[in-house]
C-alpha cells in the first residue's frame, strides 16, 4: 500500500469529532476487572491532566489547527509525553470511528514539518541514526559484537535474522538466544552485519517521516539486493515497523515474522523439542508493537455510499484496525508448551495490554515517565502471582528491567527466547537462576 | 492566565505541578462535545470551544477543594468542577473561571456489602465501581452516558436515567450521605454523615428538611452549587452470577453468558399496546432492562459499525419495539421470570425475535450487564444528543415521543439531522414502573456546520414544544435564559432556585452557566 492511509482531510475531519467521553483513558469498558487496573494510558496515569489522554491530544491537534495554541515548549512537552502505545485507540474504536493513534502520529509529523518537533533528545538520536545507523550513537562496526563465534550463520540463506539496534547493542542476550534457537532447530539463517541499519522506528514515531523514509529505502534496497525471502525479528518495534509501516511507503516482496511466530512454527514442525523442565510461574507482557499496533493496514479501494443525509457507508466495509490481529497466541502457545512452566495472566492483556512505557521516544526524552509506567506494569505483574515476567521485545525488556530495579521488585525478567533456550536444555545456568525464585 | 501572586496561592494548595494556567492546557479544557451547538443556541460562533478557563487545577483532597474555593471567593474567580468530563455542562461560562478537574480524587472509600451502599470520590468511574461491587455480587446504577462516567457526578449533579433503571432507579433516588464543599468554602455533610457521633453514609436525610432536594433536585446543578467530593450511593444485587469471562478480541468478544440471562425484543404494534405492555412488564418486575427504543435503535444496539447496522434492516421495521433483558441468580428464579414473560407474550400475541429471527453477538449480553448499550448511539454519525428528557407517567412520555416525530421529520427533511424516521427514542421505567423517562436521541454531525445549526434549532423547537403542549420539563433546561422561559410556567420555581443560589453562593463564584445565577433582575420576572 503506497497510497496515503490517513489523508489530511480525514485528519481534519476527525479532530473535530472527539466526544470528550474519557473512554480513551480506560481499557474497553467490558474488560474492566478492577479499579486498580482499569486504566489504559501511561501518560494519563502519570500526569492526570486531560490533555495527556488520547482525546486530549485530539483536542490539542484541533486547537493547533485552529491557531488557538501556538508551538511552545508546553505544547511539545505534552505531545511527546506519549508512548504511542495505541491503547486509547483500541478503547475509542470499540464503538467509535475515530483514529486517535493516527491523529497523534500525524500531529507529531506536522510539528516536525513546521520546524518544532521532536524533542532535543530525540533530535540527537535521529542524528546518531543518520551518522552511525543506530540511535544509541554506538559505532556501526560494533553492531555484530554480540555474535558468539560458535553460532553458525549462513551467508547464502534466504532467511534473514534482522537483529535491530537494541538487541545488537543493549540486549545482546536476546540476539544470542534467537540465534542459538535457530541453530538448535537446524535452520540456516543469515544476518546482515555491516549492512544492517536502524529500521527507523525511533524517528518515525517522533514524526520525522522524511528521515524515516531514507532509512526504510536504505534497508529495503539491501534486502532486495540480497534476494531475502523471509525476515525474522526478535524486536517487536522493528517487526512492527517493517510489517505495518514500511508498506505504507514502499512495497516489498518478502515475508516478515517475529521470532515467536517463527519459533512456534518450528515447534509445530518438530524442529524444536522441549526436553527440560522449567518449573516457574510466569506472566506474559504483550508488547504494543507485537500486539495491537502490529496489524497491517489493508488496502481499501471501495466506495463511500451516501445512504441518506449525514449517513454514509463504505462498500465493501473499510477494514478497521482494532488490535484483533496482533500476535497474541504464538507467545502463549510457546509458553504453554514449556514443560513445568505455568502461565498466569495479568488483568490487562492482548489488545488492551498496558504499555511498558518506553516507546515513541519517551525513554530518551522523558526517562522518568518511562520508569513510572514500567513500575505500574511491574506491580500488575506481581499481582498476577507470577515471579517471572516474560516478554518478546528488547525495548520492553530494557524498560521493564529498569522498572524492576527501581521498584525493588523481586520479579525476574526473561525474554521468551531465553525460556525457550532453557526448555531446550541449552542454557542451564539461566535455568538455575530462573528456578531459584521458585514457582 | 492567573495573576502571578494568585497563581502562587493556588500552587501552595495543590503543588505547582497540579495547576496549569498556560494556553495549551486551558484550551484543551475549553473543548467539549456539543459545545458547538450550545454556543450557537446562545448566539455565539458554533465552535466546540467554550470560554477558556483561567487555569486548570487538580486537587487531591476535600481540604484542597475547600482551600481552592476560598481563594476563588477571595479573588472573585468563578470555579467549575468536573470529573470524567463528558458534555458541555463541564464547561466554564466565562473566562473568569478556573476548572477543578477532580481526577486525583479517585478512591472507592468503602463498599458496604451488607447495607448495600458504596462511598466513592469524584473520579471513580461507573465501570470501576461496578467491577469492585461485582466481587460482592452487587452492581451500581449507571447513567445512560455509560460506564466511563462518574457515579458521583451522576448522583449529585446530573440527570440520571440508565438502561438498568427498572432495577437500579435514577441517580437522584440513590444518593445517601454526601460530602459537599459549598460555594463559600464551608463543608456540608448530608444525612447520617452529619451526625456528631458515629457519622456514616447510609442515609442522605436527617430530621430537618431534605437538603438533597436543594443539592440536586431532578437534574442537578452541574457544579453551580458547589463541589461534591464524596458520596454514598446505593448498590443493588447483580442481576446474574458475576462470573465474567471474555475471550477473543474487541469488539466482538466471546462472552461466556451467565447461566440465567435472556433477552427479548418484540413489536408492541401500537402506541397503546406499547404503553400497556411496558406497564405490565414493569409491574411483573422481571427485567433489569426494560427499554422502548425505535426500530433503528434496535438495529444499532446489535451493531458495531455503520455497515453492520445497515445489514440489520429487518429489525428496523419494528414499529413500537420493546427490549427486555432479564437475569436471575437461580434456575427457579429464571424459570419463573421466563414463565411470566411467556404469559405476557401469549396474552398480547407478541413475537420475541431474539434467538428466533435474530441471534445477538455474545458480547451484547456483556454490554447489557456492564451498561455499555448507550455507546451504540454514536455508530451512525459519530455524534448524537438527546432532546426531551421527561420524567413522568408512561402515557405522558409516549405522548412526548409521538408529538416529537413531526418536528424531527421537519429537520430530517432539512438534512440537518440523520434520518431515523423521526422515531428515535429511548424510554425506560424507574423502579419497577413507578415512573418513566423518555428522551429523543438525535444523530447529527458535529463537524458539519449545517448539521450543528440544525441540531441547535431542533433542540430549541423541541423545548418550546414541550412547553406549549404541556409535556413536562426536558432535562436540559439549564442556564438563566431557559430557566427564565420555563419558570413562569412552572410555579415560578426559578425564583426559588435563585434564592437557593444566592443563599449558598453569596459571591456567585460557582460557575452557573448550566445552573442559574442569583441576579436580581431575574427574580422579579
Amino acid at each position: 500500500m503506497t497510497t496515503e492511509h490517513f489523508p489530511e482531510q480525514e485528519y481534519r475531519r476527525m479532530i473535530k469529532m472527539c466526544l470528550r467521553c474519557s473512554v480513551c483513558k480506560w481499557i474497553p469498558q467490558v474488560q474492566i476487572k478492577s479499579q486498580k487496573y482499569a486504566s489504559c494510558c501511561p501518560a494519563m496515569d502519570i500526569y492526570d491532566y486531560h490533555a495527556y489522554s488520547g482525546g486530549g491530544r485530539i483536542i490539542l491537534a484541533l486547537a493547533y489547527e485552529m491557531g488557538r495554541v501556538k508551538p511552545s515548549d508546553d505544547l511539545l512537552n505534552i505531545v511527546y509525553r506519549c508512548t504511542e502505545c495505541g491503547n486509547c485507540a483500541i478503547a475509542c474504536k470499540y464503538m467509535n470511528t475515530l483514529e486517535p493513534l493516527e491523529i497523534i502520529m500525524k500531529f507529531r509529523e506536522k510539528l516536525v514539518k513546521d520546524g518544532y518537533g521532536p524533542m532535543p533528545q530525540q533530535k540527537a538520536y535521529t542524528e546518531a541514526m543518520k551518522k552511525v545507523n543506530n540511535p544509541y550513537n554506538e559505532p556501526h562496526e560494533k553492531r555484530v559484537d554480540w555474535l558468539p563465534s560458535d553460532i553458525k550463520v549462513d551467508p547464502d540463506a534466504k532467511l534473514l535474522y534482522y537483529v535491530g539496534c537494541t538487541s545488537s547493542y543493549r540486549r545482546k542476550e536476546m540476539a544470542i538466544a534467537a540465534a542459538r534457537i535457530m541453530n538448535a532447530a537446524g535452520v540456516p539463517f543469515n544476518i546482515l552485519k555491516d549492512d544492517e541499519f536502524c529500521c527507523g522506528s525511533p524517528v518515525y514515531r517522533t514524526g520525522d517521516v522524511e528521515s524515516f523514509k531514507v532509512q526504510l529505502n536504505k534497508n529495503l534496497d539491501v534486502m532486495e539486493s540480497k534476494g531475502i525471502e523471509t525476515i525474522i525479528f526478535s524486536c517487536a518495534g522493528c517487526y512492527d515497523t517493517f510489517k505495518v509501516d514500511y508498506p505504507l511507503y514502499r512495497e516489498y516482496n518478502f515475508e516478515v515474522l517475529h521470532t515467536v511466530e517463527f519459533f512456534e512454527q518450528l515447534i509445530e514442525e518438530g524442529k524444536l523439542k522441549f526436553t527440560t523442565e522449567v518449573p516457574i510461574m510466569v506472566t506474559y507482557h504483550d508488547p504494543c508493537h507485537l500486539g495491537r499496533t502490529a496489524e497491517r493496514y489493508e488496502e481499501w479501494a471501495g466506495d463511500e455510499l451516501k445512504l441518506m443525509p449525514l449517513v454514509s457507508i463504505n462498500i465493501p466495509p473499510k477494514p478497521k484496525n482494532i488490535g484483533a490481529k496482533g500476535v497474541y497466541d504464538a507467545p502463549r502457545n510457546i509458553l504453554n508448551k514449556i514443560p513445568g512452566l505455568k502461565l498466569v495472566e495479568m488483568e490487562r492483556i492482548m489488545e488492551y495490554s498496558y504499555c511498558c512505557g518506553a516507546g515513541a521516544g519517551v525513554k530518551s526524552a522523558f526517562p522518568d515517565m518511562a520508569i513510572r509506567s514500567s513500575k505500574n506494569r511491574i506491580e500488575e505483574a506481581e499481582d498476577s502471582g507470577a515471579n517471572i515476567l516474560v516478554s518478546a521485545c528488547p525495548f520492553c525488556s530494557t524498560n521493564l528491567q529498569d522498572g524492576i530495579k527501581e521498584s525493588g521488585s523481586k520479579l525476574k525478567y526473561y525474554d521468551i527466547s531465553e525460556l525457550i533456550l532453557m526448555a531446550l536444555g541449552l542454557d542451564p545456568e539461566k535455568l538455575i537462576q530462573a528456578t531459584a525464585g521458585g514457582a | 492566565m492567573l495573576e502571578k501572586d494568585i497563581l502562587k496561592e493556588f500552587q501552595d494548595v495543590v503543588g505547582p505541578e497540579f495547576i496549569d494556567d498556560g494556553d495549551v492546557m486551558t484550551n484543551v479544557y475549553a473543548y467539549n462535545w456539543c459545545t458547538e451547538f450550545v454556543n450557537y443556541m446562545e448566539g455565539k460562533e458554533p465552535i466546540p470551544f467554550s470560554p477558556v478557563p483561567k487555569a486548570v487545577i487538580l486537587p487531591s483532597t476535600t481540604e484542597e477543594v475547600q482551600k481552592i474555593i476560598k481563594l476563588c471567593n477571595k479573588y472573585k474567580i468563578k470555579f467549575k468542577a468536573q470529573s470524567t468530563g463528558l458534555g458541555p455542562w463541564n464547561q466554564p461560562s466565562t473566562d473568569n473561571s478556573i476548572i477543578l478537574d477532580l481526577r486525583r480524587m479517585n478512591k472507592i472509600v468503602k463498599i458496604d456489602e451488607k447495607n448495600l451502599y458504596a462511598v466513592v470520590e469524584s473520579y471513580v468511574s461507573g465501570a470501576q465501581l461496578q467491577a469492585e461491587a461485582m466481587k460482592y455480587g452487587l452492581t451500581v446504577h449507571m447513567p445512560g452516558a455509560g460506564p466511563m462516567a462518574s457515579p458521583l457526578a451522576s448522583h449529585t449533579s446530573m440527570a440520571g436515567p440508565g438502561f438498568t433503571s427498572p432495577q437500579t432507579g435514577h441517580s437522584a433516588r440513590n444518593v445517601l450521605g454526601v460530602e459537599w464543599v459549598l460555594p463559600d468554602g464551608k463543608i456540608m455533610r448530608l444525612g447520617s454523615l452529619g451526625q456528631k457521633n458515629n457519622p456514616d453514609w447510609f442515609i442522605g436525610d436527617g430530621p430537618g428538611p431534605s437538603l438533597r432536594g436543594i443539592m440536586r433536585g431532578w437534574v442537578g446543578a452541574k457544579s453551580g452549587i458547589g463541589v461534591f467530593t464524596k458520596v454514598g450511593i446505593k448498590l443493588f444485587p447483580y442481576p446474574t452470577d458475576t462470573k465474567f469471562v471474555m475471550t477473543g478480541h474487541a469488539p466482538l468478544y466471546n462472552f461466556e453468558k451467565p447461566d440465567y440471562i435472556r433477552a427479548y425484543v418484540f413489536d408492541c404494534k401500537s402506541w397503546k399496546g406499547l404503553e400497556k405492555i411496558m406497564l405490565r412488564v414493569e409491574e411483573e418486575e422481571v427485567g433489569f432492562i426494560v427499554s422502548h427504543i425505535s426500530g433503528l435503535a434496535v438495529m444499532a444496539i446489535f451493531s458495531y459499525s455503520i455497515e453492520g447496522l445497515m445489514d440489520k434492516m429487518a429489525l428496523g421495521v419494528l414499529k413500537n419495539p420493546l427490549l427486555v433483558v432479564m437475569g436471575a441468580r437461580t434456575k427457579r428464579e429464571f424459570d419463573y421470570k421466563q414463565m411470566v414473560m411467556e404469559d405476557i407474550l401469549t396474552e398480547y400475541d407478541l413475537e420475541n425475535i431474539i434467538d428466533t429471527k435474530y441471534v445477538p453477538e455474545k458480547v451484547f449480553y456483556a454490554e447489557c450487564l456492564r451498561a455499555n448499550l448507550g455507546y451504540h448511539g454514536f455508530i451512525a454519525t459519530g455524534g448524537f444528543q438527546s432532546a426531551k428528557g421527561q420524567a413522568d407517567a408512561a402515557a405522558l412520555c409516549l405522548r412526548a415521543e409521538k408529538t416529537n416525530i413531526p418536528l424531527k421529520q421537519k429537520y430530517i427533511k432539512k438534512e440537518a439531522i440523520a434520518n431515523d424516521f423521526g422515531e428515535g427514542a429511548w424510554m425506560t421505567s424507574y423502579e419497577g414502573g413507578h415512573f418513566f423517562h423518555m428522551e429523543s436521541p438525535t444523530m447529527f454531525n458535529q463537524s458539519d456546520l449545517k448539521s450543528v445549526k440544525g441540531m441547535a434549532n431542533y433542540m430549541d423547537e423541541s423545548n418550546k414544544q414541550d412547553l406549549i403542549k404541556h409535556l413536562g420539563a426536558p432535562f436540559f433546561i439549564e442556564g438563566d435564559k431557559l430557566h427564565d422561559e420555563w419558570g413562569p410556567h412552572m410555579m415560578n420555581y426559578h425564583n426559588w432556585l435563585r434564592k437557593i443560589k444566592a443563599a449558598f453562593d453569596p459571591n456567585g463564584v460557582a460557575d452557573s452557566g448550566f445552573y442559574i445565577t442569583a441576579k436580581k433582575e431575574c427574580e422579579n420576572k
